[in-house]
């Protein structure tokens, strides 16, 4: 009950905060409902199935690339179109990059991630006839439902019809991802996480169910990636260095990742304190080494795991 | 005690929104409160060493400055961030101009930044004065006219007068060519630009090798070994950063500085490392737009000098004379601008106009934005030579060039206005 | 250099079944702290001729740290290999900052020494000698690494280990001093590599990360938990990288990618299998 009725109240804030917030803040809100869309696939990969992806950057750079191809080369605005897109580029690629990771585990498995994203790294700094190379892609503006807002500067933009157009995927997104795992398909995948052996010997069909669950969260990595782009007008191949994939996974440990919305959580706070950090000190990263190291050994349901404690066992 | 899911969700957004509330009830942006300039600075990775040299300019001109009773009476206050990938640097330019609400930004070195910056200055009507990053995309990409982003000098500037240097003091010296430059926008636009006069000039060079190592690379071996056995009469490269001593300590280990010509376009940027020991004499090497031991630099140039040595016990180069311009580009736009409006604060559009044009003395000499927002400065390149009381090289004699000569014109392609010279 | 880095990385995985991202940061240690201490020693009066020694004696005393870090480590031993990743990407970024802190943002190099050896003339190429040298020091290494591992006491305690751990602690091997040793030891050839390489280049803030990627392709190709393939896998990604500059300079940033994916699709332990995925 409690639970139920935090998460209306924290739906509420988030849904009045271009009310009261500083334009700022709803642009820092904006970075946090994109990575929260793909944090949510990179949960379904890891809080669910067991399997850590460090290239995850990897569809999040090419989601946000579609973004910039269409907006500029292809001149397609409308935002629905680009998620889409993205969706399907995603998809398109995690097919192969997932036939071949899902075949291992664990180690192998992040190591293989993390090779394809630096590949694909590699691939957006080298071919900028295509890509722009270092100084990556521009993104331009979209338009929401065939609206451009044209009267609006891109501040106003940002923080009022995109917010709320971003908000509303993000809990589509959420929506989608729920009914996945609550699945019968998504049961399979913590039984697979478990213990392989025993659900092979049951009859679930491991390595595809994996597979499956790779395509998923390379989609749901893919549509954050093309949000993402939008605030920031620009797709560069930094998005794929495997550092980034580090933070994506550092988001999730920081909110949960066993539970539902510790993507969200995570990504939010992992952003606002970013900020505070970055503000604060050169040596952030530093500090946010030690944040981790700490999560992992103290608390490495995350932060939402805190919420668990007081529940009876 | 437990913590429910709403106490904390409550907590978090509500801490970050009375955060930034308070700084809504500050006091509202006073005539008579302190000038607000937001510095965008790289801390980290390969663009660390000259993101700390603008720094420094520009902190030196803001002390100087406020010193001296500040802008029209107002102290500079600088908010200093940290320019990183291009998506967290634009987050911080959002930050300073929407959180902090800066009168101005002035920073950001690296390509990518670059791309990025221009159309969020234009979208946060922030005066945006960068102290690198122009490359030819930047400028005709972005905004064809912008309003806000004042850019630097072209890229290209540095191989354009080392290319023409070497055709004037080498034409008929050299036949085989290799080039060895970083694997990126900077690199292959420099390296175009070099092939492209050297053409124009009617001089005929083959090409024997062509490398690109990674930018930031620290071992070029193979490199080395590959220019070894192309034997080339000139090596062209236009390396930057801590990569360029690396290159030549190993270039120097496999016996390429004893008979071949080196051409370094940017190597000065990083002079100190250029040791004696491997760097050889009789090499092309360009400093950018500030040279630190220029014998004609004027007073204000030798005390920044002096100051820099003795703080630091390094001298300084070029990224520092950029950023300390823009300060006082910004602060000569802010006078010319005040005459017209009575002497008081003037509004923005009309403070961006008076940068147009706007002339002022940096630590080479003068310097001044172009109408169409690009920075006029002289460049500093020369002969490398042994003879100085350092342990590196330095070069005499020095040869200066305006940007008027070495920098394309607006409205001109770059190869357009090559083809068109007269030589 | 690869190998010594990658040698490290396969040590501390034969044995502990922990993959270390800070492998590239001990490397990066190494190098700053060499640079210090030649800087040092020579200062003292240590004649230029035996530099050498001031570098690996940073690159040796950096092994204080390795048994604290191995404490922090040990936390986590039986979780999830995942949380292991994790912990030392966290040590990553706290390793930057700490070099950051210590020696600033801008490269740091050694001045002087490289050539002190003077330089030979090898197949028509011009080489200084300390390449050789380190060459022969990495060849040194990897023989007194076999040499450790198959003649000493302890040599067979942590190949014991790494077969089954379980039997092993059974029959009372005391794991955590292993551990301990078998870290320190990983981190140490870390150190080492990093403070022989110096002389030649120059330590900047990046390195950590990058030759992250190369020692994971090393130990890719060469087999996970296997000393000679460390080597061998060193060797290729070596001549890979030189080969792609030789005749294609422009894939030199993909081709390692696209092999370390194509062995870990044809053959996933490697060439020289120690461990099984």
């Amino acid at each position: 009950m409690i639970a139920r009725a935090a998460a209306v109240a924290a739906v509420l804030a988030l849904l009045l905060a271009p009310r009261v917030a500083s334009p700022y803040l709803l642009t820092l809100l904006l970075p946090a409902f994109a990575y929260g869309i793909a944090l949510l696939g990179l949960n379904l990969l890891f809080g669910t199935a067991g399997l850590l992806s460090f290239g995850h950057a990897l569809f999040v750079a090419l989601g946000a690339y579609t973004a910039a191809w269409l907006t500029t080369r292809a001149h397609v605005r409308a935002l629905e179109v680009i998620v889409l897109a993205a969706a399907a580029v995603a998809a398109v690629i995690a097919v192969p990059v997932g036939l071949l990771c899902v075949r291992y585990v664990k180690i192998y498995f992040g190591m293989l991630t993390l090779a394809f994203g630096m590949l694909f790294y590699s691939f957006l700094y080298k071919f900028y006839a295509l890509t722009g190379g270092d100084e990556g892609m521009r993104v331009l503006r979209p338009t929401l439902l065939g609206r451009a807002f044209a009267e609006r500067d891109m501040v106003a933009f940002l923080t009022g019809p995109f917010y709320y157009y971003a908000l509303a995927l993000l809990a589509a997104a959420a929506l989608v991802m729920w009914r996945i795992v609550r699945s019968p398909f998504g049961l399979s995948l913590r039984a697979i996480r478990e213990n392989a052996d025993k659900a092979a010997f049951v009859g679930v069909s491991v390595r595809r169910y994996r597979f499956y669950a790779f395509v998923i969260a390379g989609v749901f990595g893919g549509v954050g990636g093309a949000l993402l782009a939008v605030p920031t007008g620009l797709a560069d191949p930094q998005l794929a260095y495997w550092t980034h994939s580090g933070n994506l996974v550092f988001m999730l440990l920081l909110g949960g990742f066993q539970h539902f919305l510790g993507p969200i959580v995570g990504a939010l706070c992992f952003l606002v304190l970013q900020d505070h950090v970055m503000s604060l000190t050169p040596y952030w990263r530093f500090a946010f080494g030690g944040l981790l190291a700490a999560i992992v050994i103290f608390l490495p349901g995350g932060l939402l795991s805190l919420l668990d404690r007081g529940r009876p066992a | 005690m437990r913590t429910t899911r709403r106490q904390f969700l409550a907590l978090t957004v509500g801490a970050t929104a009375a955060a930034s509330t308070r700084l809504h009830v500050a006091p509202a942006f006073a005539q008579s409160g302190p000038v607000r300039l937001g510095v965008l600075a790289a801390k980290a990775g390969v663009l660390a060493p000259v993101g700390e040299s603008g720094l420094r300019g520009v902190q030196w001109a803001t002390d100087r400055i406020n010193a001296a009773g500040g802008i029209l009476g107002r102290r500079i206050e600088l908010v200093i961030e940290e320019e990183s990938s291009p998506k967290d640097t634009v987050e911080r330019f959002r930050k300073l101009a929407l959180h902090d609400k800066v009168d101005a930004v002035t920073g950001a070195i690296s390509t990518g930044v670059g791309l990025a910056l221009g159309p969020v200055a234009e979208e946060m009507k922030t005066i945006w004065l960068a102290w690198d990053a122009t490359t030819q995309k930047g400028v005709e990409e972005t905004i064809a006219r912008p309003k806000y982003s004042f850019r630097s000098t072209d890229n290209e500037c540095e191989a354009v007068m080392a290319s023409i240097l070497t055709a004037r003091q080498w034409k008929g010296k050299f036949k085989t060519v290799a080039g060895i430059n970083p694997d990126y926008s900077y690199g292959r636009d420099n390296w175009a630009a070099f092939l492209a006069i050297m053409k124009k000039y009617g001089i005929e060079v083959q090409v024997v090798s062509e490398l690109w190592p990674k930018l930031g690379a620290t071992d070029f071996t193979a490199h080395v070994a590959a220019l070894g056995q192309a034997r080339p009469d000139l090596i062209f490269s236009c390396h930057w950063a801590g990569d360029t001593p690396i290159f030549m300590k190993q270039a120097h280990g496999a016996g390429l500085t004893k008979s071949t010509r080196f051409v370094l376009t940017t190597g000065g940027g990083v002079h100190e490392s250029l040791k004696k020991e491997f760097t050889p004499e009789g090499a092309i090497l360009g400093y950018n737009t500030f040279y630190f031991e220029y014998a004609r630099m004027s007073a204000l140039g030798k005390e920044f000098v002096r100051w820099h040595a003795e703080k630091f016990k390094e001298w300084p180069n070029y990224e520092s004379d950029h950023g300390y311009f823009t300060i006082v580009a910004y602060k000569a736009a802010v006078e010319r601008a005040a005459k017209a409006a009575a002497g008081k604060w003037p509004a923005q559009d009309a403070i961006i106009q008076a940068l147009e044009g706007v002339e002022a003395e940096s630590l080479s000499g003068p310097r001044r934005y172009r109408e169409d927002h690009i920075m006029e400065a002289t460049f500093f390149q020369g002969t490398t030579t042994h003879k100085n009381k350092h342990d590196f090289v330095t070069i005499d004699p020095v040869e200066t060039m305006t940007t008027k000569q070495i920098q394309k014109p607006s409205g001109v392609g770059l190869y357009d206005w090559i083809n068109g010279w007269k030589v | 250099m690869l190998f010594l880095v990658a040698a490290g990385l396969q040590l501390v995985f034969g044995v502990q079944r922990i993959l270390n991202l800070a492998c590239g940061s001990f490397y990066a240690l190494g190098a700053y702290t060499g640079v210090s201490a030649v800087t040092w020693a020579l200062g003292h009066g240590l004649p230029a001729s035996l530099f050498v020694l001031a570098l690996l004696a940073g690159g040796l005393a950096l092994a204080v740290i390795g048994p604290p870090l191995e404490r922090l480590l040990s936390r986590i031993y039986d979780r999830d290999e995942s949380f292991q990743l994790l912990l030392t990407f966290a040590l990553v970024l706290m390793l930057e900052d700490v070099m950051r802190f210590v020696w600033g943002s801008a490269p740091v190099q050694l001045r002087g020494a490289y050539l002190v050896y003077g330089q030979v003339t090898v197949a028509g190429s011009t080489v200084p000698v300390y390449n050789l040298l380190v060459i022969a020091a990495g060849g040194a290494i990897a023989l007194g690494m076999g040499l450790l591992l198959t003649r000493t006491r302890f040599g067979r305690i942590v190949r014991a280990t790494a077969e089954n751990r379980e039997m092993a602690a059974a029959l009372g091997v005391d794991m955590r001093r292993v551990y301990r040793r078998v870290f320190t030891l990983g981190v140490v050839l870390g150190t080492v590599g990093g403070a022989l390489v110096i002389p030649a280049t120059a330590a900047v803030s990046e390195m950590a990360i990058e030759v992250i990627v190369e020692a994971f392709a090393v130990v890719v190709i060469g087999g996970l938990g296997s000393m000679r393939g460390a080597a061998v896998g060193a060797l290729i990604v070596g001549l890979l990288k030189a080969g792609a500059i030789a005749t294609w300079p422009e894939v030199e940033m993909l081709a390692i990618y696209v092999v370390v994916i194509g062995v870990l699709v044809l053959r996933p332990a490697g060439l020289f299998a120690g461990a099984t995925p």
